[in-house]
């Protein structure tokens, strides 16, 4: 069963076919037996950087790949800026796309590898070398035109790839997990720098990703995947904050699971019983489940806190303390906990001295902004 | 530890094989430098009467038909060779892939004899190509194949394609498939993303097929002896009519020498002429 | 458009694949016409020639001296070339590129060349013209293709496995017995076959080595063509082709062929 998508902002289903960049429209695609994509709808938005997060497996690379070209439906229809383009070959779509091998030709220099996609279009010679310049400037690699791909260190392919997908104006920019290569430090400064110049230019991005901070970090919305479906379309903060099944709480940021049972429900609200606690939750996940029945809490590691005996919901003994520099992880054996342990994050170096590894401790939930699933 | 326990073994054996190799082309080398005997198989004293002999105007043609034979062969074989080795690489069915390799590879496995012997049935005035040309309506009388430039050269491509096709399927099936990918999401449709990415690309499988090519088909003797039948004559057939059938093995050995010289000079003019190709290459 | 570039090219494919495999099919029309001269097609049909083959004492003889040549060159040169191969895989020494490149020359050196200077240098030896000295030419022609197959074949081997191995307590001949040569032994039996088959079907060195007794049989084939025109080569032909044809099917489908020749990249 297909959970609904949710959108953003009243009226997100009422876009009109102006702003909608990239439109898939009951989407499947199978290899052999299995389905990797199911009766797939989705909406890109004009200017916006869409996120495709997912587990290995989950259909976001099938999906890119029928963007581009590569892939030809099974079922289902595909439309760029308004124009229906399911039978369209690839070098007939009006795409950028950055392969998570950058793919640079090795037999042409930077500045032939960029001015490629203009070359193909017939552009004058004096209009390519202009706008390669150009591209090469917001990438910040002037001067490296005449050089070849291996004389570049990684993060500077990576550069000229992008230079290379967005000099030709593409309709939508295509981006196959691109950093996954990069180390920490140049992930995170990439990061950024692709994100300033989406936005500067305010070309419409699919970016294709199984690292969850990164989509976090870089998106306008985010469709989580797995086996071939959409399970929540979404800001980054509903996706985190208000996961709309199990899967996506579980798949996006660190959740506690802790097992608790049904008390009422009254409109929007509802409350869970975790052992002598109540705690309140939105009612919309455990919708049809019946008063009384199990269900499971999840909350995130800093909504969290070490308590008092009289306020703490449930208790256990820290395991152990990981030292993460701004703040400190206590992972605490907590028996009612569904894995049995229970990660929560608490600030300042007191930690450390305070509940080293073999202390009881209890803890509480700061504050009501856990969510309940009822545990069909 | 001992870095390398097992060295002397391993390279001794090759080693022995090395020395009995190049000892046999000094042997040949030796040999034209020395005098021919007539009617014995001695050889007599230091001469270098055979390579004086060499300067005749006819060997000199036998040398140039060589090349130029050598050079058709090569650029067929090319020709015919490239799309068999790209529907080698991209052919999507396993099976298939098979099946045009086992095809591919066959002929050479097969043996000049039975191979050249093959061609003379096709080739012959009473074989394949005349009686179907004939049945045909399309001639009067049997076309002449054999003895001919043409019968050689074809029967040459037919023996080189097999290499030409392994060499040639090497390089592609190394280009990475994003390389025509990126292009296509450039614009470019499959004819040109083939001719500015991939071909491009398999320069060096290019430069590497039509030189092995060529060394082949210089040594070629079964084909241009059985095919040619004396009227097209290539460096081997000579080598062998002067050593088996005048016994002038002095003489045999001297046109192999130049034969030999001739070759590595070929060789590396064809890597000096690919040098500047070879940077369109991956690397 | 690509879908009229995919006929094409098909059909491109196919007429390229007819051209290979022609003078095979026309071969095996003619071996088995009833006359002795050639009309295709063959107004009758018969396996009398394939009977005289069979029977013919030179092709008899031929086929048992080539298999003599072939196992001896071919084991030979597998063991010298596996060996060399791991040494220059393996190890830095001296005149290391050298002796590399002289191994490999045959590739680019005539065979006739090959031969006249083996025949020449029995001759100067006081070798008498036996088996050795074939073996020992056949040997040196078919070492570059055991050397090319049994690198690729080492190269594709993981490193750390014997590195493994040896942590494991394996002193360095029992790493190379019970890691190494297993783990190459399709690389191995590849190169075999490919020097198997190619020495046994070496026809122009062999015609300068041989000697009446120690005729191979491409050079009694080579005999009997020039003097007889009957069909007889043709059922020969016919044989050849259908064995060689099996056992590379076989070598394509277990050994992995397309990987020894490197036109398909290692999975």
């Amino acid at each position: 069963m297909r959970l609904p998508a949710e959108g953003s902002a009243p009226g997100a289903a009422a876009a009109t076919s102006q702003d909608v960049a990239v439109a898939l429209d009951g989407v499947t695609r199978r290899f052999g037996e299995t389905a990797a994509l199911d009766d797939v709808s989705l909406s890109v938005r004009r200017g916006e950087l869409m996120t495709l997060l997912g587990p290995s497996g989950c259909g976001k690379t099938t999906l890119l790949n029928l963007v581009a070209g590569f892939l030809a439906p099974d079922r289902g229809e595909i439309a760029i800026d308004g124009e229906r383009v399911t039978d369209r070959p690839a070098y007939r779509r009006e795409i950028g796309i950055m392969f998570q091998s950058y793919a640079l030709f090795p037999h042409m220099s930077v500045a032939a590898n960029v001015g490629y996609g203009l070359r193909m279009r017939r552009r004058p010679k004096a209009e390519i070398a202009r706008r390669v310049e150009e591209a090469l400037a917001l990438v910040k690699l002037a001067g490296l035109e005449d050089r070849r791909p291996r004389q570049l260190s990684g993060g500077q392919q990576q550069r000229v790839a992008l230079a290379r997908a967005l000099v030709i104006r593409p309709k939508v920019l295509l981006l196959d997990e691109p950093f996954s290569a990069l180390d920490r430090n140049l992930r995170g400064a990439m990061q950024v720098e692709l994100k300033q110049i989406q936005q500067q230019l305010g070309v419409s991005t699919i970016f294709v990703t199984h690292d969850q901070s990164e989509a976090l970090s870089l998106s306008d919305r985010i469709a989580v995947m797995a086996a071939g479906r959409i399970r929540q379309l979404g800001t980054p903060d509903e996706i985190y904050r208000r996961p709309s099944d199990r899967f996506v709480a579980s798949f996006v940021g660190d959740v506690n699971v802790l097992p608790a049972r049904l008390e009422w429900i009254d409109g929007a609200t509802a409350v869970v019983a975790l052992g002598e606690t109540r705690v309140e939750v939105p009612a919309r996940p455990l919708a049809g489940t019946t008063i009384g029945a199990p269900v499971d809490l999840f909350v995130r590691p800093e909504e969290l806190r070490v308590a008092e005996e009289g306020e703490a919901a449930v208790h256990g003994t820290v395991a152990a303390q990981i030292y993460q520099g701004g703040h400190v992880d206590l992972h605490v054996d907590v028996q009612e906990a569904a894995s049995g342990r229970v990660l929560l994050r608490v600030s300042g170096h007191e930690a450390m001295a305070r509940w080293p590894a073999g202390t009881r401790i209890g803890i509480a939930l700061v504050a009501d902004r856990a969510i309940a699933f009822s545990r069909a | 530890m001992n870095q390398r326990p097992f060295l002397r073994i391993f390279v001794t054996p090759a080693a022995l094989c090395a020395v009995g190799f190049v000892a046999a082309l000094l042997a040949v080398m030796q040999y034209s430098l020395r005098a021919y005997v007539p009617g014995s198989l001695e050889a007599g004293g230091f001469t270098l009467a055979n390579f004086t002999a060499l300067m005749k105007p006819l060997y000199g043609r036998v040398f140039l038909d060589t090349v130029w034979i050598c050079f058709l062969t090569a650029f067929f074989t090319l020709i015919v060779g490239y799309p068999l080795a790209y529907a080698l690489v991209h052919a999507r069915n396993a099976a298939l892939k098979s099946v045009i390799l086992v095809i591919t590879v066959t002929p050479l496995f097969l043996g000049e004899v039975v191979r050249t012997y093959s061609w003379i049935v096709v080739l012959g005035n009473n074989g394949f190509v005349n009686a179907m040309l004939l049945k045909a309506g399309l001639i009067d009388a049997p076309v002449q194949l054999m003895f001919t430039h043409f019968g050689v050269v074809t029967a040459l491509v037919h023996v080189t394609l097999p290499v030409m096709v392994i060499m040639l399927a090497a390089a592609l099936t190394h280009i990475d498939r994003d390389y025509v990918r990126a292009a296509a999401s450039l614009g470019a449709g499959p004819i040109r993303a083939f001719l500015t990415v991939t071909l491009p690309l398999s320069t060096p499988g290019i430069i590497a097929g039509v030189t092995t090519a060529f060394a082949w088909t210089f040594s070629a003797f079964a084909t241009p002896q059985l095919i040619g039948g004396g009227q097209v004559n290539m460096i081997a057939n000579l080598v062998y009519q002067l050593g088996f059938a005048s016994f002038n093995f002095p003489f045999a050995a001297s046109l192999s020498v130049a034969g030999l010289a001739l070759t590595f000079a070929i060789l590396a003019l064809l890597r000096a002429a690919a040098r500047p190709l070879e940077r369109l290459g991956p690397h | 458009m690509p879908r009229l570039l995919a006929v094409l090219g098909g059909i491109t494919v196919i007429a390229i694949l007819g051209f290979i495999m022609l003078p095979a099919v026309v071969v095996t029309l003619a071996a088995f016409n009833g006359r002795a001269i050639l009309s295709f097609p063959p107004e009758t049909w018969s396996w009398r020639w394939f009977a005289k083959a069979l029977a013919y004492e030179d092709f008899g003889s031929g086929f048992r001296n080539g298999l003599i040549v072939t196992a001896w060159a071919s084991t030979i040169a597998l063991v010298v070339g596996a060996a060399f191969a791991l040494a220059l895989e393996r190890y830095e020494f001296r005149f290391k590129r050298t002796l590399e490149i002289v191994l490999l020359s045959p590739l680019v050196v005539p065979h006739f060349t090959v031969g006249l200077g083996f025949l020449i240098l029995a001759a100067q030896l006081g070798v008498a013209r036996g088996y050795a000295v074939v073996v020992a030419c056949h040997v040196v022609l078919v070492l570059p293709f055991v050397l090319r197959s049994v690198y690729v074949s080492l190269r594709n081997l993981d490193p750390r496995l014997e590195l493994a191995a040896a942590s494991l307590g394996a002193p360095p001949h029992r790493v190379l017995t019970t890691v190494t040569l297993p783990l190459l032994l399709p690389g191995l039996v590849s190169g075999w076959l490919f020097a198997a088959i190619l020495s046994f079907n070496e026809f122009t060195a062999s015609l300068f080595v041989t000697a009446q007794r120690t005729q191979t049989l491409p050079v009694a084939l080579y005999n009997y063509v020039r003097e007889y025109a009957d069909p007889s080569m043709a059922a020969v032909s016919v044989l050849y082709i259908v064995l060689t044809a099996v056992l590379l099917t076989f070598a394509t489908v277990f050994l992995g062929l397309g990987k020894v020749l490197n036109v398909e990249a290692p999975r």
